[in-house]
């Protein structure tokens, strides 16, 4: 029994040591917004003396102007409007999916599923040509219309919907409802959970999508806050570390409030249940 | 041909066609032309046929085959690493008690929640000479010479970074389908005197094998397509355009202007993806279909 008791405490120790290591860097970054430049050289882990964490607030909601806010509305506008177009146009698909029998359906899903996995690394430069040509380079649109596609949510709405049962179904059929009316009266309720998770899972996506900006937009009142914080310089160019380390605090901070707050529909979805 | 499902046909692709015509504007599409581009030359606005030469150049191209040392490094270490500890801890939290393993969890996922271009920045900062936490401790125990961020070290610290964001999260997932196995096997297992270690090794993981193989899969395509942590890295120490694929990809079209040599690589790149994916592919298709 001791032996065993033994185990536990050496078993305890390795996870309280862990969660540390988990932890850390959200402590380090936290104190940092409290330093300012030389504070930082100092490297204490402890908050800066005086605390600065006010003026650091202030320097960058007055950095060029006030492009931070510029930033964060961009932000919201590509996660919200991208995230919420892409689950809606899935729900579409995974509803016809559900009710129809239609010619092409095997070679649709394969299509889908075969394109679930293609690389961002390989579809952006062609894009970067396409929307050349239609004069979107630089164009908040050029952010947004990738950002409608999300296949592999695609797929997972497919087998959610493939989840509800008949029943559901027949009583509104024998009514004689409308197919649009069964989608958005019958079919949609049943769906809001997996909706809700998809709608998550994609928002934080593309608010952490760094590439697509990154190669599409060069305008800085343009981009996405996770791109804008990595361009923050002084007037010589330099980088100014507690300028980048407040904003990061900001890119993250929607996040975790998001995460702690729905933390039961951040369920991971990467393989259907069956 | 009937009729009926003519009708029916016309009414699914009215839903279909939202999803349909996005898809394949904003990912067939550019997939063939990235194709198309690749065979062809560019400089400047002029571009001319070439057939297969971009191919057959980064196929002798030395720079091209380095740039996957990263990916494979983290394939061949820290993915079965990070699965290995992942597993343990998700059958560490299927024995504790509902709030500490709840505790736990959470704090394990939440670096997952950080976007790979902010835990880029935190790290190489705390990693950074001029900054790191750690530097008074080194310099206390007489390393005050060494350095941390340095371009030997930083394979290391990549995967102590990536360890850092995913392995919680990959241990919930394999927690997640831990809880999914008929309690009757273990117990059962557990009469017949076995420990629980032994009916965790036994029983458990091997039921776990398609979830791990599939997170597998995953982690693998991930190591390949790495950009954003050494994007970070790199204003801190000096890398060279090539230190991962997506890096070469990225630099060789927008610094060195060889914009259909990079498509060419994207090409390659979402091949090797597909082929990594297969066997994920092949299952997914075989429950939806039957």
């Amino acid at each position: 029994m001791k032996k065993r008791k033994n185990k536990n405490i050496i078993i305890s120790f390795i996870l309280i040591g862990l969660s540390i290591y988990f932890i850390f860097p959200f402590y380090w970054l936290i104190i940092s917004t409290t330093k300012n430049v030389s504070q930082l050289f100092h490297k204490s882990l402890l908050p800066g003396k005086p605390n600065h964490f006010i003026e650091n607030i202030q320097s960058i909601f007055s950095y060029e102007n006030g492009i931070f806010f510029k930033w964060l509305g961009n932000s919201f506008l590509y996660a919200i409007v991208g995230a919420f177009l892409a689950i809606f146009i899935a729900c579409l698909v995974g509803y016809a999916f559900r009710r129809y029998d239609f010619y092409g359906k095997r070679i649709v899903f394969i299509l889908i599923l075969g394109f679930s996995m293609v690389p961002v690394y390989a579809t952006t430069l062609p894009l970067f040509m396409f929307f050349k040509d239609l004069a979107l380079i630089n164009t908040r649109l050029a952010i947004l219309l990738p950002s409608f596609v999300n296949v592999f949510s695609v797929y997972l709405m497919v087998s959610y919907w493939n989840q509800i049962p008949d029943e559901v179904f027949s009583a509104a059929e024998i009514d004689g409802a409308s197919d649009w009316l069964i989608f958005y009266k019958i079919g949609l309720p049943n769906i809001i959970p997996g909706f809700i998770t998809l709608f998550l899972l994609h928002f934080v996506t593309i608010w952490n999508n760094f590439f697509l900006p990154l190669v599409l937009l060069n305008t800085r009142t343009k981009m996405p806050l996770i791109l804008g914080i990595t361009t923050i310089t002084d007037s010589q160019g330099h980088p100014v570390y507690n300028l980048t380390l407040t904003a990061s605090l900001f890119t993250i901070l929607p996040l975790l409030i998001l995460f702690i707050s729905l933390q039961k529909y951040f369920k991971p979805q990467f393989y259907s249940s069956k | 041909m009937n009729r009926r499902k003519i009708k029916t046909s016309i009414k699914a692709y009215i839903f279909l066609a939202p999803f349909l015509i996005l898809f394949i504007a904003m990912v067939v599409y550019p997939i063939f032309l990235g194709a198309k581009l690749s065979l062809y030359g560019m400089r400047g606005a002029r571009t001319w046929y070439v057939g297969l030469d971009n191919y057959i150049r980064i196929f002798q191209d030395p720079k091209f085959w380095s740039s996957f040392k990263i990916p494979l490094f983290l394939l061949l270490i820290q993915v079965p690493l990070m699965l290995f500890i992942a597993t343990i801890f998700a059958i560490l939290f299927e024995r504790m008690s509902k709030r500490g393993g709840a505790i736990y969890r959470f704090i394990y996922y939440l670096p997952y929640t950080i976007p790979g271009i902010v835990s880029g920045i935190v790290w190489s900062y705390i990693f950074s000479d001029s900054m790191s936490p750690f530097r008074p401790l080194l310099d206390l125990l007489g390393y005050s010479g060494l350095k941390i961020m340095t371009r030997q070290n930083l394979p290391l610290l990549l995967l102590f970074i990536i360890l850092w964001a995913f392995t919680g999260y990959t241990a919930f997932i394999i927690y997640s389908s831990l809880l999914s196995i008929p309690r009757e096997l273990t117990e059962a297992a557990q009469l017949d005197g076995a420990s629980f270690w032994q009916t965790a090794f036994k029983i458990k993981i091997p039921l776990l094998k398609d979830v791990i193989l599939t997170l597998f899969i995953f982690n693998a395509i991930g190591s390949i397509q790495v950009f954003n942590e050494p994007w970070m890295l790199q204003n801190l120490v000096v890398l060279p355009n090539n230190y991962t694929p997506a890096m070469y990809i990225y630099n060789s079209a927008f610094s060195s202007g060889r914009f259909t040599y990079a498509a060419a690589m994207g090409i390659i790149l979402a091949i090797i993806t597909f082929l990594i994916s297969l066997y994920f592919l092949k299952t997914a298709s075989r429950q939806m279909l039957n």
